[in-house]
């Protein structure tokens, strides 16, 4: 972090008053109710500090991992822009794509000045971490009334090395008034030591403004993925939230959306696809605050080995959020008997005139459907394959960029279609 | 071509084949009667090699012992059984699916591959063969189909896996009589002298559109009677109680309250 971009952040996040703050609120237990299943032994074994370029030897690795897309795209590593795998030449106009640049008031300030209006302060040490350490901050900004079509890439990549093992790193995405963008963070790590990367989105989105926002986590196992997204929505906006839960020893995705304007729609879906002794976790919540919203949660998971899934999905309706239409939904597909699903729908309904519904499920491969495949000739491996995609891709499907779809098809380890 | 030699078959220790008999030629069609709990389904599973029967007895199919095979196994040697009751699989797409059975049993045949293409025009054939519209090859297998689009689905599957043997369990039941012809002639259309069929019904009804060569009376799980295409008209002017308590009669030390309903 130059030290430009720390005083533009000062007045809100010095570290040491992060730091205080940690002190003061203590890191997350197993009472509390969103890190219940998180492998504690694991955080603790995390260390933080402020971010650090560090040298290229193990990003090759990185290079062809990475989807690609049409379009801008800013790749961060450990916290820091790296500008030679970036690509921010020829934006459209209506974009401003920013990263930190010293006295000129870029995407620092930006984030710095973000309000982070209507959405509930989190008091959680690992968000206090970030904002005491993010390095670069990487601001999209979509100009009132525009229509942006090739989708925006932010890429973070996370490489413990050095003298802490987890690097922060923030994201601020703003569409203002009847803008429209697609914005993919994929998360990717390289090397084989132990650590993580901490992240956090805030997401404004105008009165009818729309956002199809695609979160794509795949770091190595060895590392831990803590990832969280702050959304408020204006009158009449549209989100639409992907999230793909796949890497990490410790994967979480944390998504919280504020239905701050009227007639307001967040429909969110997912799936994580876990295996070995991963715990791949997604903490959800949804607030309607104003009339007439609509939001859907869709998760699915797929357990294999050991691996654990959780699922804690929240929905919460305030006083005269009349007309609320929200709904929500998980599946579970267990492929092992060590596998374990955990999922738990959390209503809060404070209004009248309100519609809500959820539904969860915990099952395993459908034994009439495998015989019925073998019976057309198809081995039983393929079978399998074939049934474990057929429920999988019912959130894949959600994903409108072909090429993204299709990588995220072939991490599954099926590349058909 | 189909030996089936003493075949015993039961569930957890109950008995439900108890020694069935039954020889069927290249390209003959057999029809096999019989009222409910008869073992008539089981027959067809036995046939396609479902888990979970403890099944005695011989099976051959051109003289491959079929009861050691796994289900694909007797899929790739030429056996296809269409299902009373198909299976709903969310999310498979139906080209898709019939694509990789074809592949699959043709790769275990040693035979090459059918790329996506070619596939195509194969799967327009047997498409028109059942009156199918187009769009239905974009649709999850079965998910959502009404009982006559299952049933023609499963026939449009067996126009394109070609089998040697086809068992057809209750194909008609469910269907109305316009989805019964399509059916019934989707099926006739398939015949030939290197495909054999054994069509299990319940009723005569069937054999109106499919006429079978050979019909066999079912009761209890053995076959009671044999005979031509007049002896299902029989059967449907004078139901199975005939045989049923005939079949009875004849065994020894079992009470009459084994009637199957």
């Amino acid at each position: 972090m130059t030290s430009a971009t720390t005083a533009a952040l000062a007045s809100e996040v010095s570290p040491e008053a992060q730091l205080e703050r940690i002190a003061a609120i203590g890191y997350p237990t197993k009472r509390d109710e969103t890190w219940r299943y998180a492998p504690h032994a694991v955080l603790s074994r995390l260390s933080f500090g402020p971010a650090g370029a560090i040298d290229g030897g193990m990003l090759s690795e990185i290079d062809a991992q990475i989807p690609a897309l049409d379009g801008p795209r800013i790749v961060v590593v450990n916290g820091v822009v790296d500008e030679a795998r970036s690509d921010i030449t020829g934006l459209p106009l209506g974009l401003d794509l920013s990263t930190p640049v010293p006295g000129a008031g870029g995407a620092a300030d930006r984030i710095a000045a973000h309000p982070d209006s209507g959405v509930e302060p989190v008091a959680d040490a690992f968000v206090a971490l970030n904002v005491a350490f993010s390095g670069d901050g990487v601001s999209v900004h979509v100009a009132a009334g525009q229509h942006l079509d090739p989708p925006i890439h932010i890429v973070m990549v996370s490489t413990p090395a050095g003298t802490h093992n987890t690097s922060c790193s923030k994201l601020a995405i703003q569409i203002d008034a009847g803008g429209s963008a697609t914005v993919v963070e994929t998360k990717l790590g390289a090397g084989s030591e132990f650590g993580g990367a901490n992240t956090r989105t805030i997401i404004s989105m105008g009165d009818h403004a729309t956002l199809e926002h695609i979160v794509v986590q795949d770091v190595p196992s060895t590392q831990v993925h803590l990832s969280r997204t702050e959304v408020t929505q204006g009158v009449g906006s549209e989100l639409r939230a992907r999230l793909f839960n796949l890497g990490a020893t410790y994967g979480r995705l944390a998504y919280d959306v504020h239905l701050a304007g009227e007639g307001a729609r967040a429909d969110l879906s997912g799936l994580y696809f876990g295996s070995g002794d991963q715990t791949l976790d997604q903490q959800i919540s949804v607030i309607h605050a104003a009339q007439n919203c609509t939001s859907r949660q869709a998760f699915r998971g797929v357990l294999d080995d050991g691996s654990t899934g959780v699922f804690n999905g929240a929905i919460e309706v305030r006083p005269g959020a009349d007309g609320t239409d929200a709904e929500q939904s998980n599946d579970n597909l267990l492929l092992s008997n060590r596998a374990a699903a955990n999922t738990q729908p959390r209503l809060e309904i404070l209004a009248d005139d309100v519609a809500c519904k959820h539904g969860a499920t915990v099952g395993q491969l459908d034994e009439e459907a495998m015989y019925y495949l073998r019976t057309r000739g198809i081995a039983v491996d393929e079978a399998r394959r074939l049934l474990i995609n057929g429920f999988a891709d019912q959130a894949v499907h959600d994903v409108g960029i072909e090429v993204l779809r299709t990588w995220i098809t072939q991490r599954l380890g099926h590349d058909d279609e | 071509m189909l030996h089936v030699k003493n075949l015993t078959a039961s569930i957890g220790g109950t008995p439900i084949l108890k020694g069935l008999d039954l020889d069927v030629g290249d390209g003959e069609v057999h029809a096999i009667m019989g009222p409910n709990g008869s073992g008539k389904s089981t027959f067809a599973h036995t046939l396609a090699g479902r888990d979970g029967y403890e099944v005695g007895g011989t099976v051959t199919l051109d003289a491959a012992d079929l009861l050691v095979m796994t289900p694909e196994a007797r899929a790739a040697a030429g056996v296809f059984i269409g299902f009373q009751y198909p299976v709903e699989i969310p999310g498979v797409n139906n080209m898709y699916f019939l694509r990789t059975a074809l592949n699959s049993v043709r790769r275990a045949r040693g035979e090459t591959e059918i790329g996506a293409r070619d596939f195509l025009a194969i799967a327009y054939e047997a498409m028109d063969l059942v009156e199918m519209k187009r769009d239905f090859l974009n649709r999850a297998v079965n998910a959502g189909f009404s009982g006559g689009e299952k049933k023609r689905n499963e026939i449009l599957q067996m126009a394109v896996m070609q089998p040697r043997l086809a068992v057809l369990d209750e194909t008609d039941s469910g269907l109305d009589i316009d989805a019964l012809r399509v059916v019934a002639s989707g099926v006739n259309a398939l015949r030939g002298p290197e495909r054999s069929m054994i069509v299990i019904t319940h009723y005569q009804r069937l054999l109106e559109y499919i006429k079978p060569d050979f019909v066999h009376v079912l009761v209890d799980g053995r076959i009671v009677e044999s005979g031509d295409h007049t002896l299902a008209l029989r059967l449907e002017d004078e139901g199975y109680a005939d045989f049923v308590n005939h079949e009875l009669d004849h065994v020894p030390g079992r009470p009459m309250s084994g009637a199957p309903t």
